[in-house]
């Protein structure tokens, strides 16, 4: 399992709206939801699932990169949502610099291995200043998925 | 080298495709009267990866691990099923670590004469190239190996 394997361009959003943590997260499943037609109460349980994980401490990973991610059982499989933000975002990185590219993963718990892989997969694509550079200047989701089949 | 074979083990990684490979493996086993080992890997390495990368909180690193001992112990109940159910020997095995390295070690001291995995990624981009645990056990395994394509026609001429 890897990031090429789930990118999806409708679960692709650039730019993201929100300029605060709460927001970018509440936005990332907002994508997650419209592209899979999760009902409210669907959305609400995703949502709250990726706020609790968040409140065990940030997923904001430092070099400008958050990964909100949490089990659910609402998703079927894992599932990933990718978001740019024009404005850095505050994502209390123990690095101290602010969030631009967000990914958001989400699992069933039946499905743990599939899981860490992904979250190794997305960690092994950034590691490059380049990339991420390039990912932060992407105008648009095709951009954003034609950078990672590069 | 053992023609025809005698020691083979499959990796299973909880894939379709690798589930794909362990039909395949049973079936070579009961063709080949040889003996069937299926590993599944807990890739603890990956865990520590993520902790380490800051991803995970180690709350949720031994969450997780204790989640994969679960996917585990699960897949390997369904390899021994699938070799139940054509009446063929299976040994299970659960092992910890770096997947290629363990693996490598595992065939090494089993003198395994095949190992046989589910199939290997397209190269799609530069950056997951050889990044695949399947794809790094396809180049340094130590015995020949044996890549099934996850084919439709070895499921249902397996059911059949």
């Amino acid at each position: 399992m890897n990031v090429l394997d789930v990118l999806d361009r409708n679960l692709v959003k650039v730019p993201l709206m929100h300029t605060d943590k709460q927001g970018v997260i509440t936005e990332l499943v907002e994508v997650m939801a419209k592209a899979k037609g999760y009902s409210a109460k669907q959305f609400e349980d995703v949502l709250n699932a990726v706020l609790d994980r968040e409140s065990l401490g940030s997923t904001g990973i430092g070099n400008g990169i958050a990964i909100p991610h949490a089990k659910s059982d609402v998703v079927e499989h894992v599932s990933l949502v990718v978001g740019i933000s024009r404005l850095p975002v505050e994502f209390d990185a123990p690095d101290g610099q602010k969030s631009r590219i967000f990914f958001l993963v989400l699992a069933p718990s039946k499905e743990a291995s599939a899981h860490v892989e992904l979250l190794a997969s997305i960690a092994r694509s950034c590691t490059s200043q380049v990339f991420r550079r390039m990912l932060e200047q992407a105008r648009d989701s095709d951009e954003v998925v034609r950078l990672f089949m590069e | 080298m053992g023609v025809p074979f005698k020691q083979i083990v499959v990796y299973l990684d909880g894939s379709e495709s690798s589930m794909t490979a362990i039909m395949y493996g049973i079936k070579l086993a009961k063709e080949h009267d040889a003996k069937l080992t299926a590993v599944y890997v807990v890739n603890t390495k990956a865990l520590s990866e993520l902790v380490k990368a800051g991803i995970f909180v180690t709350v949720e690193r031994d969450e997780y691990q204790r989640d994969l001992q679960l996917d585990a112990d699960r897949y390997l109940r369904h390899a021994s099923h699938l070799a139940q159910q054509k009446q063929v020997l299976i040994e299970t095995v659960k092992l910890e670590g770096t997947v290629h390295i363990v693996m490598k070690e595992l065939l090494k001291s089993s003198k395994a004469d095949l190992l046989v995995l589910g199939g290997v990624t397209d190269i799609r981009s530069r950056r997951e190239e050889l990044a695949s645990e399947t794809d790094r056990m396809l180049r340094t395994s130590p015995c020949p190996v044996l890549v099934v394509r996850d084919d439709d026609d070895i499921w249902l001429e397996f059911e059949a």
